[in-house]
């Protein structure tokens, strides 16, 4: 510990994996602390001089980012055992939580392509399923749109925020990570979107259909998008964990957008059952 | 490409999902209060509760099919499913330790417990089935099929002699209770009832309150019925239940039946 109180340097432990379907393995790393540093810092650091504490020089760790201010959500992982940012993963409250040592993972319900980068193919399929657009296709002037009230705009608002970064759906105990392993090399497009497609949507898709389905064009499909909840792996796999609310980086009201679209689809259900 | 076979289950998700949630209300959960406060008129006394057992079995050869389609069925289907339920999730309350999250997973540990325990409470006391062979040859060797429904307090009573059977009759009461109290919280999401955070929190404190008071009442009828089935007190009930028995049987009531006696 230096006279500050903080430490001079700190212990890094990192889940690796060289490839797809490859083995993963611990490397451990020793990074000198600084002032003001977070995760990307950190993997920078380590980049910078990729040699594990016991000596080995390595390749260096692969990681994603982009946007550096937690709105894009590449450099979504799993940080002392919780799905967050890295780059809003602070190293000072890290070692505050847990002094000495911050442990790195990859986020466990997608493919790893390599250390911490996942294949996120099935979050935004996932969006498909839902239709999460607005169904206009055409370049035709129609006029201005209806118009949107305070209280709809503001219901909205906090959906659109939404980042498909996957938090909602690493922290989920009823999303399941989806085996492509059984196809072998050399996945089709289709078979995987099969396999995705009977597979849980996840909280971020519910709630963007909710979103989609407020607006007042994208109402016009609204139908569709209550039958795509009410399919397989739709809304009823829901579990009411509610894990998705609480690691939602933006706070988006999921478990508010799940008891809506609850809502929608018992209503849709009678509907069909009565009105068919 | 090769359309894989989608399972019936499959296809009906959703509906068998909703149907699942219904029926851990209505018939399971109304049955469960009933079921509970019945048993617990035994503390007023034991008259109160031979005169309830008579009511229900006013239904005479009625009550087999009335048991079977409104209550063991059901339970047995919301039980199957749910171990199904259970079967997809993984629990993972230690990276995440939040409230709803821990009830999720004892939603899943109780409905587990609950369902072992109805299983083996509907033998130990009622025998799974009424077919005489089956009493005879099976469930009593096995220690089953305990309860009389014309000796009702005397006979549930002496079946909960035993320290163990009681504390695992508490446990098995205590799993329901909470199954269900947090299951209706659930189900009123899953229906799309409460949506916001606030109403949520709101109504899981009326959902604790109920299922306060159901354990409350629940614990009542079990200790009740154990002291009923005391050796000191025994003589005593089975001799009110006797004259209970002969009174009915002499206005016309009941048809006299040995089978729900002894």
């Amino acid at each position: 510990m230096t006279t500050s109180g903080k430490p001079a340097s700190f212990e890094v432990r990192i889940l690796r994996q060289d490839a797809p379907g490859e083995p993963s393995r611990w490397e451990r790393f020793r990074v000198p602390y600084e002032t003001d540093m977070n995760v990307i810092s950190v993997l920078q650091k380590i980049a910078a001089n990729p040699r594990t504490i016991d000596g080995r020089d390595v390749a260096p760790v692969a990681w994603e980012s982009n946007c550096l201010e937690e709105v894009c959500g590449a450099c979504t992982m799993v940080i002392n055992g919780r799905v967050r940012q890295a780059c809003s993963a602070l190293v000072d409250q890290l070692l505050a939580d847990r002094p000495g040592e911050i442990e790195l993972r990859p986020m466990s319900k997608f493919p790893v392509y390599r250390d911490l980068v996942v294949d996120r193919q099935r979050l935004f399929r996932s969006l498909v399923r839902v239709r999460a657009w607005l169904p206009i296709d055409d370049y035709s002037d129609r006029g201005p749109g209806p118009r949107q009230s305070q209280a709809e705009q503001e219901q909205a608002y906090p959906l659109t925020e939404c980042m498909s970064c996957g938090c909602c759906l690493e922290a989920c105990p009823q999303f399941q990570k989806v085996d492509l392993s059984e196809y072998g090399e050399g996945t089709s497009d289709e078979q995987r979107n099969a396999a995705f497609d009977r597979s849980f949507l996840g909280a971020h898709a519910i709630s963007q259909a909710m979103l989609f389905n407020g607006h007042p064009i994208g109402k016009t499909s609204a139908a569709e998008r209550l039958d795509a909840l009410m399919a397989e792996g739709g809304i009823q796999v829901c579990g009411n964990a509610q894990n998705c609310v609480a690691v939602c980086p933006k706070e988006i009201p999921l478990t508010t957008s799940i008891a809506r679209a609850g809502r929608a689809t018992t209503i849709h259900t009678i509907k069909k059952f009565f009105d068919h | 490409m090769n359309q894989p076979t989608v399972s019936f289950l499959a296809r009906h998700e959703f509906l068998i999902r909703r149907l699942h949630s219904l029926t851990g209300i209505v018939p399971i959960g109304v049955f469960l209060c009933i079921h509970l406060a019945v048993n617990a008129s035994v503390i007023e006394d034991v008259t109160a509760f031979q005169k309830a057992v008579y009511q229900i079995h006013s239904l005479g050869g009625l009550l087999p099919f009335v048991e079977w389609a409104l209550i063991f069925l059901p339970i047995l289907f919301h039980g199957i499913l749910g171990v199904l339920i259970l079967l997809g999730g993984s629990s993972n309350t230690g990276d995440y330790p939040y409230a709803e999250n821990y009830r999720y997973l004892l939603q899943r540990a109780t409905g587990l417990i609950a369902g072992l325990f109805i299983l083996w409470h509907v033998f130990h006391m009622h025998g799974w089935f009424h077919f005489r062979w089956w009493i005879d040859g099976i469930a009593a060797p096995l220690g089953g099929a305990l309860f009389r429904p014309f000796h009702a307090a005397s006979t549930a009573g002496a079946a909960l002699q035993n320290g163990y059977v009681t504390t695992l009759y508490l446990i098995g009461i205590l799993a329901s209770v909470f199954h269900l109290a947090n299951g209706l919280w659930t189900a009123g999401i899953t229906w799309g009832i409460w949506t916001s955070p606030n109403a949520q929190k709101k109504i899981w404190r009326f959902c604790a309150a109920f299922g306060i008071i159901l354990a409350a009442i629940g614990t009542s009828a079990l200790f009740g019925m154990r002291h009923a089935g005391k050796s000191e007190t025994f003589e005593t009930i089975q001799g009110i239940e006797n004259r209970m028995y002969e009174i009915r049987v002499e206005l016309g009531d009941i048809r006299s039946s040995e089978d729900k006696r002894s």
